[in-house]
């Protein structure tokens, strides 16, 4: 096998940048600044000690877990239009429609899960839902389980899961 | 005779006297309607349709207008679009905003032509729109939304014009307008649900598809219905979801004129159902699972010790090639091969339309291959019946019977049948050409691939033999 040799070129505008040295040196600085900081001076380091510590800054925007919102009256406001499904880019929202009994509308879903290994929470569900009935609102950033089926999310799961910023109910018919 | 005329700015050369919607619709220029259909007339009641036409004050209706030598019509100006769209806007004053709940969403006129034409402000507060009766059940498997309605008057006038049997019409004036049936009357005759079908709108949905599945979701592939010999055109509706195994949910009639129309009967439409059910998937002998080896080895010690004592009964339902494969066998082993027709007249089921009394979709093929249908004297025992799927294997009286068959007939067969059983895939899992009564010769290809795949007759002969014909 021949030697094979790459002739790499010197990048940089300047002479000081071709030299590559002084920006070297740049860095050294700044880290070896955070080193002395860091060591002087731990509790002062921006990391937390998860999970004794948890977080405190996470916001209404940020995707969390997903739950499926109620009406005024309790009951569950998805009507299984599919719309969710039909958007999931990673096809992991699994529904089954049935009529409706209760008056309201004609149709609700008799299943709905959602299998969160396959999520990817872009959250594009929740931009699709007409009925905001799918939201990740839930602040819930971590799920653990044993084995594959625990992170399968069924529609009682789903249900039971609480909004963190204090929209509970669906905000579609009011 | 024929003439010329101009649609936007393209000549066409059409024949004199010829509607100008259908000259639109046959060349692929968008011309939205409701009322307007092929099997039906025109109408004229949803104003849909409006074209401009040079040398006319006002914009016409494209289905009352026939075309005229050296006419010139515009389907795309600002103007037709405007009309359009107040049009629509009139036609959804008082439409629900049920469309996720609808079946109809995604094969929705209502929703096409908005898309094209509508994107305006709405005028009207959703809590304003009139109400009507929601799902109601009409009977023969049809569920009216009032509501939803546009009263085009396509399935009154197939009630009245096509199948004369007159259920439904339109009551009330103005916003009161809807249709329903006569007072503590029902739908009902065998071709009901094309009105589903006809409906433009979500007013008329399938009972039957109902919320099963969402249309966008569905595949559609041509087929064949082997409901009877007419041979009607359809559609197959199925899908395979993830994790899941291909699924049939519903027959739709597919157009052709020289056979059904634009229609197929409720009977045959359902008889999707026949294709997922009961079916037999394990290969049995003392009922028992066996192998396939095992299976074709037993099948060949059989035929050995019935040498020239041998029928093979073949349903009229298989393929040409199928029924062709297993002649082609049956002459190999010097057996004789039989396909009794009787067992499949049913003459309460036919009529002067689409219903046929011979339930065989293929019958006119087993005749065209001269295989003997009638039961004489020389078919009436014999020592080994290698059954091919055939209804009665009991018109014979046999010694020892072995089945290829599609389904678990009855109870019987559930607990104590002991022959040695050949699974066999369904028309819809194989593909081939049948002949209808009127000797119209069709395709059908295989529509649904099941995970684990059930052989074909053309299979489980190749598989026998050993040899490629």
């Amino acid at each position: 096998m021949g030697q094979r040799i790459k002739t790499v070129p010197r990048y940089g505008n300047t002479l000081k940048e071709k030299l590559y040295l002084p920006a070297i040196y740049q860095g050294m600085k700044i880290t070896f600044k955070h080193l002395a900081q860091n060591v002087s001076d731990s509790n002062a380091i921006d990391t937390l000690e998860y999970p004794e510590e948890q977080p405190t800054d996470i916001t209404s925007r940020y995707r969390g877990l997903h739950r499926l919102t109620h009406r005024e009256d309790n009951s569950i406001a998805c009507v299984a239009c599919f719309m969710c499904a039909t958007a999931c880019p990673s096809n992991c929202i699994f529904i089954e429609a049935t009529p409706r009994e209760d008056g309201q509308d004609e149709k609700m879903p008799s299943h709905f899960s959602i299998d969160t290994l396959e999520c990817v929470f872009c959250g594009f569900c929740v931009e699709a839902c007409p009925c905001d009935a799918i939201r990740m609102d839930t602040g819930i950033f971590s799920l653990t389980g044993n084995n594959r089926e625990d992170f399968v999310l069924d529609k009682d799961k789903l249900l039971s899961h609480k909004g963190a910023f204090g929209e509970e109910k669906s905000l579609a018919r009011k | 005779m024929s003439i010329n005329i101009k649609i936007d700015d393209t000549n066409f050369e059409v024949e004199d006297n010829s509607l100008l919607i259908d000259i639109l619709l046959k060349n692929d220029i968008k011309i939205p309607h409701f009322c307007y259909h092929e099997a039906l007339g025109a109408d004229g009641n949803c104003r849909m349709c409006m074209v401009e036409i040079a040398g006319q004050k006002r914009p016409q209706i494209a289905c009352d207008t026939f075309a005229k030598e050296g006419m010139e019509v515009f389907t795309k100006t600002a103007s037709i679009h405007a009309v359009r769209q107040d049009i629509l806007e009139l036609e959804l004053i008082n439409h629900p905003i049920d469309c996720p709940t609808c079946d109809q969403a995604g094969e929705c006129k209502l929703q096409d032509y908005y898309m094209d034409y509508g994107f305006y402000e709405s005028a009207i507060n959703s809590s304003d729109k009139i109400k009507h009766e929601k799902h109601k059940d009409l009977g023969s498997n049809v569920i009216l939304d009032q509501e939803r309605c546009v009263l085009c008057a396509r399935c009154t006038r197939f009630t009245t014009d096509i199948t004369k049997t007159h259920e439904l019409g339109i009551i009330g004036r103005g916003d009161e307008a809807r249709v329903t049936t006569m007072p503590n009357k029902k739908l009902d005759n065998p071709y009901a649900m094309n009105i589903v079908d006809l409906c433009p709108v979500g007013a008329l949905t399938s009972k039957d598809f109902r919320f099963s599945q969402r249309s966008w979701l569905l595949t559609s592939s041509p087929s064949v219905c082997h409901g009877c010999d007419k041979g009607c055109n359809i559609y197959i509706d199925h899908n395979k979801l993830k994790y899941q195994d291909a699924k049939i949910y519903r027959f739709k009639p597919r157009y052709n004129k020289n056979i059904n129309g634009h229609f197929i009967c409720d009977e045959g439409r359902l008889s999707y159902k026949e294709l997922e059910e009961n079916r037999q998937y394990n290969l049995l002998s003392d009922n028992k699972v066996i192998s396939k080896n095992i299976a074709i080895e037993t099948l060949n010690s059989k035929i050995n010790s019935y040498k020239n004592n041998i029928t093979i009964l073949v349903d009229a339902n298989l393929y040409n090639e199928e029924l062709e494969a297993i002649k082609s066998y049956a002459l190999s082993i010097g057996a004789k091969i039989f396909s009794p027709l009787s067992s499949y007249m049913d003459n309460a089921f036919g009529d002067d339309w689409l219903k046929s009394s011979m339930r065989a979709s293929n019958a006119k093929g087993i005749k065209s291959l001269s295989i003997n249908t009638e039961i004489t004297e020389d078919y009436t025992t014999t020592g080994l019946l290698i059954n091919f799927n055939h209804p009665n294997p009991d018109l014979l009286s046999y010694l020892e019977l072995v089945e290829f068959k599609t389904h678990i007939n009855n109870e019987k067969d559930k607990e104590e049948n002991l022959n040695l059983i050949f699974p066999l895939a369904v028309s819809s899992e194989s593909e081939g050409t049948l002949i209808n009564k009127n000797n119209i010769t069709q395709y059908c290809k295989k529509v649904i691939n099941k995970n684990s795949p059930t052989p074909t007759a053309l299979e489980w002969i190749l598989d026998i033999t050993g040899d490629i014909k």
